[in-house]
């Protein structure tokens, strides 16, 4: 439809503009310093997994799953062999794919 | 109407410009799947896939409303402004007009007009709607983030206040929007099409609703 009409333009003020802009400056503000805390923390985190997951390792007399003897007693006494019926009944879960494509 | 002897009976007003229905666009189709979505991760009707699935929506969904929100106010400054002058000016007329809930209970109910305050471009119940959709519409956005971005990062204290507060507030909105915005809107179906399509209606069919905006906030194109 033709219109012959609009509605006059908006003059922004100055307490109204400082209003914007300050609204704008803390939700930038506000966002920026979450995504580099989060980021810190996130960097933190990994690193101190890293070296707990290498304190471990050094600690371990037996490295692989393989070698581990009370494994392969196990396997050896109740699920037969490593992917056996029985081996995958118990210890197999389901796989859910949630990735957003 | 008096304001009529000023224009003509075919007299248009553009009323809702391309970045506004645009946006209004956004806000359909990226709040309404993620408020529907919601209920469903809520309740946990399907099954562990219909699970992931409604996931999927309900962050497609709220991506595209934080978007639209963030674009809007980037590069709509002025309609930003327009709108909070609006929501945020309260006059004698906007009690009276609660006082008769503008009319609508009387109409709906009765079939019987009795006369409301004139308004501008939106009326009180509007703009008490407007209040609690720009704050709430926050609220919901952030602690959304956080959910979203930053659950295994905060305090379990913290991820559980936020967790409630989204629930709660965006539950309350979507009860808003659905039992009252939508309804109403679909009710004055000429404001409705004309927000949905090209933006413009009849300056006639606007006149009862609006007729301190026809009067001081409108101008003819040279």
């Amino acid at each position: 439809m033709k219109y012959n009409y609009v509605e006059k333009a908006v003059q922004i003020t100055r307490r109204e503009f400082i209003g914007l802009a300050g609204v704008a400056a803390a939700a930038l503000w506000t966002g920026a310093y979450a995504v580099t805390d989060l980021v810190e923390d996130r960097n933190k985190y990994i690193k101190m997994r890293m070296a707990g997951l290498y304190k471990d390792d050094e600690k371990q007399a037996v490295r692989q799953s393989h070698n581990n003897k009370s494994l392969m007693q196990m396997y050896g006494k109740l699920a037969g062999k490593p992917m056996s019926p029985l081996a995958e009944e118990l210890f197999h879960t389901q796989y859910v794919n949630r990735m957003i494509s | 109407m008096n304001i009529l002897k000023t224009f003509d009976i075919q007299d248009v007003v553009l009323k809702h410009t391309l970045p506004v229905r645009l946006f209004h666009w956004c806000l359909v189709l990226g709040f309404l799947p993620a408020g529907i979505t919601g209920i469903v991760l809520f309740l946990r009707p399907f099954s562990s896939e219909g699970m992931h699935l409604a996931m999927q929506i309900h962050i497609l969904g709220a991506g595209l409303l934080t978007l639209a929100c963030i674009c809007f106010f980037i590069f709509q400054p002025g309609r930003v402004v327009s709108f909070w002058r609006e929501i945020f000016s309260w006059t004698k007329n906007d009690i009276d007009w609660m006082k008769v809930s503008g009319g609508y209970p009387q109409k709906i109910l009765f079939g019987k007009e009795i006369p409301v305050p004139p308004m501008r471009k939106i009326n009180s119940g509007q703009k008490l709607m407007g209040i609690f959709v720009f704050f709430a519409g926050i609220v919901v956005i952030l602690t959304g983030c956080i959910l979203y971005v930053a659950l295994p990062l905060v305090p379990k204290e913290i991820a559980w206040y936020t967790d409630k507060i989204h629930l709660i507030v965006g539950m309350c909105l979507l009860v808003a929007v659905c039992g009252g915005h939508i309804p109403l809107g679909i009710y004055n179906w000429k404001e409705f099409i004309c927000m949905f399509g090209d933006g413009t209606i009849k300056i006639k069919d606007i006149v009862k609703h609006n007729p301190l905006w026809i009067e001081q906030d409108i101008e003819k194109i040279k």
